[in-house]
């Protein structure tokens, strides 16, 4: 019985010392840390909404609702200019691919046009669908307008409403397009 | 005349007649004393009669790329063969003409419009890993040619599935089961294409008729037993009329894509799939079953490669479970 | 002891990968480039160098009945201390080597030195040994992550190597290329130490005829 809890006073005497190092690292790093993420976040936000100079969460009730019950609809941000005018949207969204979600970052100005738009993560497939990061894939998307639903075509793009596809990866390049129309969509009926 | 050395198999190749050392011999080996001509190279030959046809029909299509391809494939097959032997100090087997074989199954399984390397590569990895790494012919636990297939497709996915129509000129087309499954637009060939061959796909596969007939002369030779092919193919046809609405799709399926191919050539490697009669209905059911599955409701088109490779990993399985009891064993338990 | 024979321990004889083939999931997982095999190799090693030299100074106190518990809580605590600061301070890398540094906690390579080696010989032992180790790992992570990128995506450590002409082979940045990659490795350092083996045999075989 003594050995118990022998025992068990030693395994909570090792297990403290962990914590209280564990605790102590967490609050030296947690500034650190947040002010990594949000800057990778603000950066892809950037990428895709180039007049912006900042951004600040999209909180009218309405939105907030809306990405409460969407699962898909991840964020929605206003993108500022110098002088407080809002410039346009940085909508984040998942859609499903191949390997999984598909998480997608599209800018949309206040002039109806796509301003760009930026996969964020992905699990498809090297040398398929992960072609999807590419800037010659993405850069497809910029200066089309938002009002009409984009669609996916293998071969070349007749209108402004077409992308061409990734070779080898229609799963991929729809789910891209999906979260994009998504986004686009979400413009339309509730920001404009 | 075969020189039997102690309990060996009566199948070796070669027939040296030595000289007269060899009158007043007498032999001794133990049972089962049978007498059979049948040595590897003859086997192998007769698959390379039997995949003639398919080959003339393949270079009739695809014109000059068939030619190179075939030959790079064969020639390199036959070089790494030869120089991993060498390398690794075992006898050389080439003579036997199964690098031959796989060459060239595994150029029927690229299409038409691949580079020059493709056929290397893969040939090259067929035979060094695949075959020699585990030990060489009788050895292999998949089938060479398909391992490599499946190597090649997921290392230049684009190349593999970049299907050219017959003719000089080489355009991009579908595969019928592509446009079965809807992921390529167009309107399916008439069935007697599908049966001639004058199709997209990959060397080899495109004339069903061809390798039918090489099929059954492989039968008639006794090189094949109609267990594993009958079986495959009969599953596909079952499952296809049932799950993928009615007798026209289900044609297009047992014609088109790898099936023939696959069911008369490979499924039945020797030493890539089981050995007892019960196990070859079972693998050929499997096999039957995973590549309707792949091709219906799989994220590809054409499933067969990846059956069958799959039914070769579980081959040692079902030879475990359809082993024949032996006459007066008795039960572990009883 | 002889601190300089355990440390080419683990570098060589017993090479942690190629040898006692420890930690294969984040081998295999990691290496589909140079620089990220390199980062894991580096990470875990500063767990094992952390781990062990604990794990040593303490060996007298910790009772036998619950060592692996609480070795196991001490690797955990250095892998969350080293996956917060990579998360602060090294965000690209933290998000590449993504869920393999938790997974870092598991790597029988960590647990195998603390049970085999640490909880039984003195600190400065365990570092060394914790450093041979480290960096046979690292250094297998890293020639395997080279060979998967020079074949797989054509480059090395993110520079491009060749152009635009050689397709690379995908298969080789996917599982089954790292299991291809792996084998291969493997089959040819023992083919190598066989050589060395023989070559040491014959000048043996001399020496005694001699």
């Amino acid at each position: 019985m003594r050995e118990i809890i022998k025992l068990g006073l030693i395994l909570l005497l090792i297990t403290s010392i962990s914590a209280v190092v564990l605790g102590l690292t967490n609050d030296i790093t947690k500034g650190e840390i947040a002010e990594a993420e949000a800057l990778v976040s603000e950066e892809a936000r950037m990428a895709v909404l180039p007049d912006a100079s900042k951004f600040e969460e999209e909180d009218t009730d309405e939105i907030t609702q809306i990405v409460k019950d969407n699962e898909n609809i991840l964020e929605v941000y206003r993108g500022l200019s110098d002088n407080e005018e809002v410039v346009g949207y940085a909508i984040k969204t998942a859609s499903p691919g191949y390997g999984g979600n598909v998480e997608v970052i599209t800018g949309l100005s206040i002039d109806g046009k796509i301003t760009g738009m930026n996969v964020v993560s992905h699990q498809e497939t090297p040398g398929l669908g992960a072609n999807a990061t590419t800037s010659d894939f993405q850069s497809q998307f910029k200066e089309k307008p938002a009002d009409n639903e984009i669609v996916v075509t293998k071969s070349t793009p007749q209108n402004d409403s077409e992308i061409q596809s990734l070779t080898g990866a229609t799963i991929t390049s729809d789910a891209v397009v999906k979260g994009v129309n998504m986004a686009r969509e979400l413009y339309n009926n509730n920001l404009k | 005349m075969e020189k039997i050395s102690k309990g060996s198999s009566s199948a070796r190749s070669g027939s040296e007649e030595t000289t007269s050392s060899k009158r007043n011999i007498l032999y001794g080996s133990s049972s089962p004393h049978l007498r059979s001509e049948e040595t590897v190279s003859r086997v192998m030959i007769d698959v390379l009669i039997a995949l003639l046809p398919a080959a003339l029909a393949s270079i009739y299509f695809f014109r000059f790329n068939a030619i190179k391809l075939i030959g790079l494939a064969v020639i390199t097959a036959v070089v790494t063969e030869w120089g991993l032997q060498k390398i690794m100090k075992r006898p050389a087997s080439i003579k036997d003409f199964s690098a031959v074989v796989t060459g060239l199954l595994l150029a029927f399984n690229i299409p038409a419009s691949a580079p020059w390397w493709i056929p290397v590569v893969g040939s090259a990895f067929a035979i060094a890993i695949a075959k020699q790494a585990f030990g060489g012919l009788g050895n292999n636990f998949i089938n060479p040619a398909l391992a490599a297939r499946a190597m090649l497709l997921a290392s230049w996915p684009v190349i593999m599935t970049n299907w050219v129509t017959p003719g000089a000129d080489a355009i991009s087309t579908a595969t019928p089961l592509a446009i079965l499954k809807g992921e390529a637009e167009g309107t399916l060939p008439s069935i007697t294409k599908v049966l001639v061959g004058n199709i997209g796909g990959s060397l080899g596969e495109t004339s069903a008729l061809l390798l039918i007939l090489g099929g059954l002369y492989l039968l008639y030779r006794g090189v094949i037993n109609w267990r594993i092919p009958g079986s495959y193919i009969a599953t596909v046809m079952v499952m296809t009329i049932l799950l993928d609405g009615g007798i026209t799709n289900m044609i297009y399926h047992t014609l088109s894509g790898g099936l023939m191919l696959g069911a008369f050539y490979m499924a039945t490697d020797y030493s890539s799939s089981p050995v007892t009669p019960r196990g070859h209905i079972i693998f050929g059911i499997g096999c039957g079953l995973l590549t309707s599955i792949i091709r219906l409701y799989g994220g590809y088109p054409e499933g067969v490669s990846y059956s069958i490779l799959l039914m070769n990993v579980a081959a040692p399985l079902i030879d475990k479970y359809t082993a024949p009891k032996v006459f007066g064993e008795v039960k572990q338990n009883a | 002891m002889n601190l300089m024979k355990t440390f080419k321990n683990g570098l060589l004889n017993e090479n942690p990968v190629f040898v006692q083939l420890l930690g294969m999931c984040p081998t295999l997982a990691v290496t589909t480039s140079a620089t990220d095999g390199m980062a894991m190799g580096l990470a875990t090693t500063t767990v094992l160098l952390a781990s062990n030299l604990v794990i040593s100074l303490f060996r007298k106190v910790i009772p036998d009945k619950i060592r692996i518990p609480s070795f196991i809580v001490i690797i955990a605590t250095f892998v969350t201390l080293i996956g917060m600061f990579m998360h602060a301070y090294a965000m690209s890398l933290y998000k590449s080597l993504g869920l393999f540094i938790p997974l870092i906690v598991v790597n029988c390579l960590i647990l195998g030195r603390a049970e085999s080696f640490a909880s039984k010989n003195k600190p400065v032992g365990s570092i060394v040994d914790g450093l041979g180790m480290g960096f046979g790992f690292t250094i297998a992570l890293t020639v395997l992550g080279i060979v998967r990128e020079i074949l797989g995506a054509g480059s090395i450590f993110g520079i491009q190597l060749l152009g635009e002409s050689f397709k690379p082979a995908i298969i080789m940045i996917l599982p089954p290329g790292a299991f291809l990659a792996l084998g291969l490795l493997i089959g040819l350092l023992n083919y190598v130490n066989k050589l060395r083996k023989n070559k040491a045999d014959n000048q043996e075989a001399n020496k005694s005829v001699a």
